[in-house]
This record gives C-alpha cells, structure tokens and sequence, in this order.
C-alpha cells in the first residue's frame, strides 16, 4: 500500500508539473495586445506599449519567466496580478475571495450529500411508486431545464415573497439561504440519481436474493449490505468535489453578488492575467490530483474488498 | 438670482416629495457596478467604477460647478499669461489629506503634491497609460518621458537613469515656486487648459505617504490610498462592495449632502430594475424593452431620459479593406454619400428607445454643449456645423441618386465592378467573402454579439437592400470581446461604429485624433486638405478664429461623408432618486461622476418632476 502511495503521489507531482508548464507556454502564444484595453492601446505609442509590456515581464524568454515562476512558489511567493487586479498580491486575492467559496461550497456539500443520499435511499426503496416518481421529476427537471433559468426565478420570487435582499450580503444571514440552496440543487439530483441507481444495481444481485431467501429483513439488506456497497462508488468522488468547492460557482456568485472565486479562472484568462492563470492552474490541478488520489484511499478503506495495487503484486508473487 | 430660484425650485420639488414619502431625506446613495475594479490608484484609472471613486475622493486644483462653469476646487484662484503658456494656482491653505479612517493626516495638501503627482504619471515604469493626452501638453514632459523609456531600452542618450531622473525639476513644465503656488508651463497656447485639470492626470500625490507604501502597493487596498475630496474610501471589498463616506474635513463640506455612496458589485444588471423597484438601488438605467414592460403601472410615471453625454458614436468605413468590391465602392465620395443618407439611424435606434429615438442622434463628431468660445457661442453653432446638427440626413430619393452616381463611375453597365476580379476575401475569424467582382456590392458590417446589436445589425441589412434595390448586400459578421483587436487592428470589416469619449475642451480633441495616421482613423483613409485644416486651426490662439477653421474641417469630414456621425452616448432611459441637476456637470475628466452637492429624495423622480427642473435648469443655464 505505501508503495502505491508514493508512486500515486510521484505521479500526481508529474501530472502537476506538466498542466502547469503547458498551460504556462500556452499563455505565451496569445498576442501581447490582449494586455491592453482599446484606450490603452490608442493612447500608447508602440515605444510606450513595449516599455509597458517589458515592465510586466512579459518580454522576457518564457524559459526564464518559468524559471521564475516555480523559483516564486517554493519561496511561497505566488506573484502578482498583472491586469485583473493590476499589482495586487495574488495570495491577498486568495486569502479574499476562497473563505467564501469554500464556506458556501461546504455548506451545499454537505446538503447535498445529505438530502442527495437521503432522496436516493428514498427512491431506491420505494421504486416505480410515488416518491420514486416524484424523485425522477425533481431530477429530470434540475438537470434538462437550463439552471439560469430556475435560479432567476428562485431569486426573483423568493426574494420577493419572502422580501429578503436580493443580493448576498455578509452581515445578514437571511441572505446567505438562497445562495446555499441553489448551490445544492444539483448536487441532490445528482447524489440522489446515482445512489438510487447503485442501490437498484445491487438489489438485483445474487447475495441479495440469498440474503432475502435466508429471511433477513429489508430494512436490515437495505442499511447493511445494499446501501453500503452502492455508496463505494459515490465516495471516491467526495473528496474532490470537497477540495473544488474552493473554486466557487461562476453563476450562482454571479447572481448573489458574492466575492468567490467563481468565475475568477475564466476572467483571468480573458483578461490575459498570465500569474493569476499559472497559480489559479496550478492551485486547481493540485487539488484535483489530490482530490482523485484520496477518493482512491477512501474507497478502499471504505471497501475493504479493495486492496488497489498490492493485491494485484500479491497475486503475481503467487504465481512465480 | 435665477439660479438661487431655481435650486430653490429644487429644493421644494425634493420636500414635496419628501412629504409623501414616509422617511426621512435619504442619506445613503446606492448604486451597482457590474465589472470589479482593477485598483484603485487613481492614476491609473481603468473603468467607470474606479473614476467614480476618484471622482468622489480627489479633488483637483479646478472643478465644474453644477452648470458646467470651472470654478475653484483645492486652488483659490488661477490666472495665465498673455498667450495661455503659463498657468499659475494658488492653493488654499489648510487643507489636509484623510486617510481611510476619514481622520486628518499630518499632511497638508501642498504645491509639492501637484509637481509629485506630475513626477509620477511621468515614470514610464508606473505605466500611466493616459499620459499621452498630456505628453505634448506640459512643456519638456514629452522629451522626458522619452529619454526614461530610451535609457530602459539600452539606448544611450548621454546620461544615466538618475541623472534623467534628476532632470525633472529642471526640464518638466510644472513648479512650486512657494508652498502655495502651482504654476504650469506649456509647449503652445492652450486656452482650454482648465479642462486637462480634471482630468486625474492632475491629481496631486503626497511624497512621503507614496514612499511609505511604495509605488507597487499605491492604491490597492484602501489603507494605501489618502484622499482629498468629498469622501474618503471607508471600505472596499473587492466583487462586493465599496463605500465611501462624507469627508467630515473637507474643505467644501457645506455642500456634500449624502453622508454615504456604497457602491454593490452587480455582474447581472437585469435584476437592477427590480433591485430600483424594492428600494435596494437609488438608480438604475432601462433598456427599451424594460420600459415598456413598466407600461400601465405605477412606474411608468418615473422613467425619463436621462441627459446625452459627450461620447459621439460614428459609422467607420474601411478604406484599406481586403474586400476589394467594399474598397471600390468605400473610396468613392458618392456611395459613401449614398450611406449618408440611406442609413434611417433613428429607425436604428427605435430597437434601444421605442419612444424618442430622434433624441438620440448626434449629426456632428463634435459634442453640443461642451465647448465655448470667447463670446459664449457653442463650437457646434458656427455657421457651417449648426446647418449640420438640425438637418436631418436620411433620404431615401438622394440616397438613390448618389448610389446610381456611383455605379455609373465604378462599373462599366452591365454590373461588372471596374478593376475588380472574383476571389475569396478572408477575413476569418470574422467572416469569409466570395467577391464576385459584380453588384451587388458586398460589404462586411461587423457588430457585437448581443442580441440588441445583432437586430440593429439585421435591420440595417434588411434597410440598405430595400433601399438601394438589393444593389448593396450587408454580410454581417461578429465580434466576441474586443472591437479593437478582433476587428479593427486585423482589419476585418468594411464597415462597424465605434464610439470615443471627448478628452479635453477643445476640438483638436476628437478631430486631432481622425487625421491621416490619427489614432482613432479606423478607416485608415488619408485627406490632406482635411489634415491641413486641421493643423492650420490647431496654430491658432483665436478662440474664435480656431473654432472657425475647426468647422471648416468638421464639416469637410460630413460633406465626404468620411465617416458618418450616429448617435451620443447616454440618453438612456432612467429611473432614479437624484433630484436632476444637482450634480457637477461637464463633459471631460472626473466630472460627470461627481456626487458633491447631490440631493436625494425620498421616492423616485418623476417623469414630469424632470421635465420641469430640466426646464428651469436650461433657461438658468443660456446666458451661461
């Protein structure tokens, strides 16, 4: 097992470290007019854009500005916006704006989690009848409506209804309840959809019919043997969803006004913001890796059936 | 008096108001901005956010009163020599700089702050982008600069960066002669000065407090900025929020009548009639379509159009287009004269205001109401561009006529384009072209994607080719993000509109900028006796005499129809709790987003509430 661990944790390392420097030579291919606005660039003779462009950095060989890039991490510092939050310290721009994704991001993961699993083990248990049906539609519906539409119409009328604040701000809590609502609307069809189906997967096994035959309760196959080998799959994807939450919602930020880090990637990239692209890729692509690695852990922890690499070295110790 | 009567008017407006409405006088303004601010160093002023909050928080040595008038600001008094080339202001004692807290720093608002702020916008390495307005404005500022950015690049210009450095006091025309004088010195006579000042290129910088932060940090949170205006930035959260607050210090205060401006992060601005509607927001503008969905109720009675700004929107035409059938037709006086007038703009403008589109047009590039000569007389009401600003241009019959002139001398009657072979034009990313080298013509107009530009796109299609008989085929092509570097800079399109915001108080502003080679010549096209005039009006001392050759040249650019003028900005339809014309007025620099001397009322302006202040405020302003 611990030699798994260190050639996963290898691997992830090599994983980072090429989405980083490919991601960072393809920066260097967008044209360098993209770190002007128009009136910038109508204002600024071609001598002044190049005194500019060379004051960024960005006119130096992107072997030496790579070179200065990592040099930068392992010092711990992450650089510098360039045109997003020009000057601004990007570990400032971090410490701002990740609290709140991640307190919402939780806050939803953990609804979701709950009332997903919980509309799972419902539909599951109670197949073709109604509160199965109910489920489907709550699921269909989340998933084929565009979600724009169903969370406009969540914050028009409920703010309206209830005459909340449309807006998310800090210092009143009432306004913190949409938000954390929508955020887990996908995430309960998609817990609940998944679960269900795994539970149905497994009810229809042969262990399952010897469990019934041998006079077990429903209840007790359900809780014991049904719920706990559909959740293994479902649990090695808990670890990254948990770490990405750092990476906010871009529509649901958008729409409550709430200063995450939605969006923040995809703005940084439009806008050309070279270091905050490179730390952004490189702080996602870590946790990403880590996040995938962990569920790999976890599912064999939670599944002891699971021995990953070792056992398959067992087995050829075996046969030699 | 009558302008004592009308704020009066005003005054009474406001309080009947107040008397229906169940509060007290609002304290707080509250309005919503949609893109974050980059920083707010407000050198460096990127956005109508940030220039909100400079506007708010730095005054300068001058200001706009509410009627457009440059009065006093942190200098008392001004005078200039004989030709305009030596301005001299004198300070007013006292005034200190606040800090974040809204408490008094030790700092005094000095002479030496004008001449550091000047020395900052002059470091290259600072990247003060809007520097170019000024660099042939303030004597020996160009020739420094220069010599900075040279001695960066490797060139050796004689002397070291220090030594360059060292040159500033020496070469740059600003100085300090006392604690309390500013004086500039100027390469030309520039009668119009006062409008350069305020622009936050003259803002003043205190030395030790930019050393004590480091020119890096200067104005990226909101302990690293102090502040010499109205407010003082009490709070800024970057993608939320940011506040200011009544500068209890001010040297003015008297007249600062909201005690708070909280500014909201609002990426989504269709939520922001709703927002008006529960009195979460003071303002908010409404798109055509949004006003008529207030038809028949309570609200209708409180949208109005709001005032037009200095910004002219104009039709560019490619004359350099790849697209040769475009280039043959484009560098033709009478088609473009035929687009002059076949192009209805006020049918075009119908899409954005149902109801009023005429208000909106603009037939000069020149703004009205901007700009004055020594006698009062508006530049757009010489003879020559006032015959301009009251016709109206679209006529299907002429249009007609000058296109069948075209075609008569580009092709050779049997609708084969003279000179032109059949090929493929590529314009990709924006769009492919088959030129057939035959009518009719094919022109590429480029517009943005959303959906308000991409009808006003398909009507002018659909406008040209019932006008000229199918004769002149619109292909229409978009751009995602930047008009400027998808579009213009690669040379993708025959034919777009693009909009310029006026900088300074003079002609030379706008018409400067549209010569052979000028910076905002999209068409790329070239006309000496235009350039000429320009730089013959452009020696002249004469206000009147300069405004005179100015409109000689304008109106060369209409009659060619070199470019064709189409709208001015604002005029947007309103909804708002700002009682109208209490704010600073003016068309260049900060001014236009000022709140000193603001008032709010307690329920929404009406309708009829603005006609009748807008009213009063036109006859208190004519012998203006």
């Amino acid at each position: 097992m611990s030699r798994y661990i260190v050639k996963r944790i290898l691997q992830s390392l090599l994983t980072v470290v090429i989405v980083v420097i490919a991601v960072f030579l393809l920066l260097r291919l967008m044209p360098t007019s993209g770190y002007f606005t128009r009136d910038d660039y109508i204002n600024m003779t071609e001598e002044m854009r190049s005194a500019y462009l060379r004051n960024l950095g960005i006119t130096d060989p992107a072997v030496i500005q790579l070179q200065r890039f990592f040099a930068g991490v392992f010092r711990g510092d992450l650089g510098r916006s360039i045109t997003v939050y020009p000057k601004l310290p990007i570990s400032t721009i971090l410490a701002e704006k990740v609290p709140y994704s991640l307190w919402f991001g939780l806050a939803s993961m953990f609804i979701s989690v709950t009332l997903g699993f919980g509309l799972g083990i419902l539909m599951a248990r109670f197949k073709d009848r109604w509160p199965d049906h109910l489920g489907t539609a709550y699921v269909v519906a989340v998933r084929a409506i565009p979600s724009l539409i169903y969370l406009f119409l969540i914050q028009i009328w409920v703010t309206g209804i209830m005459r909340w604040p449309m807006v998310f701000y800090e210092d009143r809590p009432v306004t913190w309840i949409l938000p954390v609502v929508s955020l887990s609307l996908t995430g309960i069809a998609w817990y609940g959809i998944w679960l269900r189906r795994f539970m149905v997967d497994e009810e229809n096994r042969d262990y399952i019919k010897f469990a019934r035959s041998k006079g077990l309760s429903q209840k007790y196959i359900m809780r014991h043997h049904v719920l706990r080998n559909a959740v293994v799959p479902l649990v090695q994807y808990l670890p990254v969803q948990l770490l990405l939450t750092i990476a906010g919602s871009l529509i649901i930020e958008s729409i409550y006004s709430i200063p995450g880090m939605g969006g923040l990637l995809v703005y940084a990239i439009k806008q050309q913001d070279n270091n905050l692209v490179q730390v952004l890729v490189l702080i996602y692509a870590v946790l990403g890796v880590a996040g995938v690695f962990v569920g790999d852990l976890l599912m064999a922890f939670v599944d002891p059936r699971i021995r990953l690499a070792e056992k398959k070295k067992k087995k050829e110790a075996l046969r030699v | 008096m009558k302008r004592v009567l009308t704020f009066c008017l005003m005054v009474l407006a406001a309080a009947s108001l107040f008397a229906r409405g169940a509060g007290e006088t609002p304290d707080q303004y509250r309005t919503t901005y949609a893109t974050e601010v980059k920083t707010l160093n407000y050198f460096l002023l990127l956005d109508t956010t940030a220039l909100r909050v400079a506007a708010n928080t730095m005054d300068g040595l001058v200001e706009n009163d509410r009627y457009g008038k440059f009065v006093p600001s942190l200098a008392e008094r001004w005078d200039h020599n004989g030709d305009f080339t030596e301005w001299t202001f004198y300070l007013r004692p006292g005034v200190k700089w606040v800090d974040s807290m809204g408490q008094e720093t030790a700092w005094e608002v000095t002479a030496d702050d004008f001449v550091e702020g000047m020395r900052f916008i002059a470091e290259p390495k600072n990247g003060i982008k809007n520097v170019g307005i000024i660099r042939k404005v303030i004597s020996g500022l160009n020739g420094y600069y220069w010599d900075l950015v040279d001695i960066d690049d490797g060139v050796d210009i004689g002397k070291t960066r220090e030594e360059a450095l060292a040159s500033f006091d020496s070469s740059v025309g600003v100085s300090a002669p006392d604690k309390y004088t500013v004086k500039y010195t100027l390469d030309n006579p520039t009668p119009y000065f006062l409008s350069y000042l305020v622009t936050e290129l003259f803002f003043p910088l205190e030395k030790e407090f930019l050393d004590s932060v480091g020119a890096e940090d200067f104005g990226t949170t909101k302990e690293k900025l102090i502040f010499t205006g109205a407010y003082y930035l009490a709070d800024w959260q970057r993608d939320k929020e940011i506040r200011l607050a009544k500068n209890e210090h001010y040297w003015d205060a008297g007249t600062v009548n909201v005690g708070e401006i909280s500014l909201q992060k609002v990426a989504d601005d269709s939520i922001r009639v709703q927002m008006f509607q529960r009195g979460e927001v003071s303002a908010t503008t409404l798109q055509g379509d949004q006003v008529k969905a207030l038809e028949g109720t309570k609200w209708a009675e409180n949208v109005f159009l709001d005032e037009k700004s200095s910004v002219t929107y104009w039709f560019a035409m490619n004359y350099t287009s790849d697209n040769p059938e475009a280039r043959a037709f484009i560098n033709n006086v009478n088609f473009r004269k035929a687009l002059y007038h076949g192009i209805d703009r006020a049918k075009l403008l119908e899409l954005v205001n149902p109801y009023e589109p005429e208000a909106l047009l603009r037939n000069t590039i020149i703004p009205e109401d901007v700009i004055f000569d020594e006698n009062g007389q508006d530049y757009t009401d010489y003879p020559l561009l006032k015959e301009v600003k009251e016709r109206r241009t679209y006529d299907r019959e002429l249009a007609q006529e000058y296109f069948q002139k075209a075609v008569d001398e580009l092709t050779d009657g049997n609708g084969n384009i003279k000179g032109v072979s059949p090929g493929t034009v590529d314009m990709l990313p924006i769009a492919e072209i088959k030129a057939d080298g035959k009518l009719p013509v094919q022109i590429l107009f480029v517009h943005p994607t959303d959906p308000t530009k991409t009808r006003e796109a398909l009507l002018l299609q659909e406008m040209l080719r019932d006008t000229f008989d199918g004769q002149v085929e619109l292909v229409l092509g978009q751009y995602v993000d930047d008009k400027y570097n998808d579009t213009i800079k690669p040379r993708r399109f025959d034919l777009l509109y693009d909009s310029f915001s006026f900088k300074y108080a003079d002609p030379m502003a706008q018409l400067g900028r549209l010569v052979t080679d000028g910076s905002v010549n999209d068409g790329q096209y070239s006309f000496p006796e235009f350039d000429k005039l320009v730089e013959e009006a452009d020696g002249k001392t004469s206000l009147t005499d300069r405004y005179e050759i100015f409109s000689r040249a304008e109106r060369f650019l209409i009659d060619n129809a070199v470019i064709i003028p189409w709208q001015a900005g604002g005029g947007a339809y309103s909804m708002d709790t700002v009682v109208p014309f209490s704010t600073p007025r003016g068309g260049f620099g900060v001014t236009r987003f000022k709140y000193k001397g603001m008032i709010l009322q307690q329920n929404p302006i009406t309708a009829d509430q603005y006609k009748m202040l807008e009213k009063a405020f036109r006859a208190d302003l004519a012998p203006n």
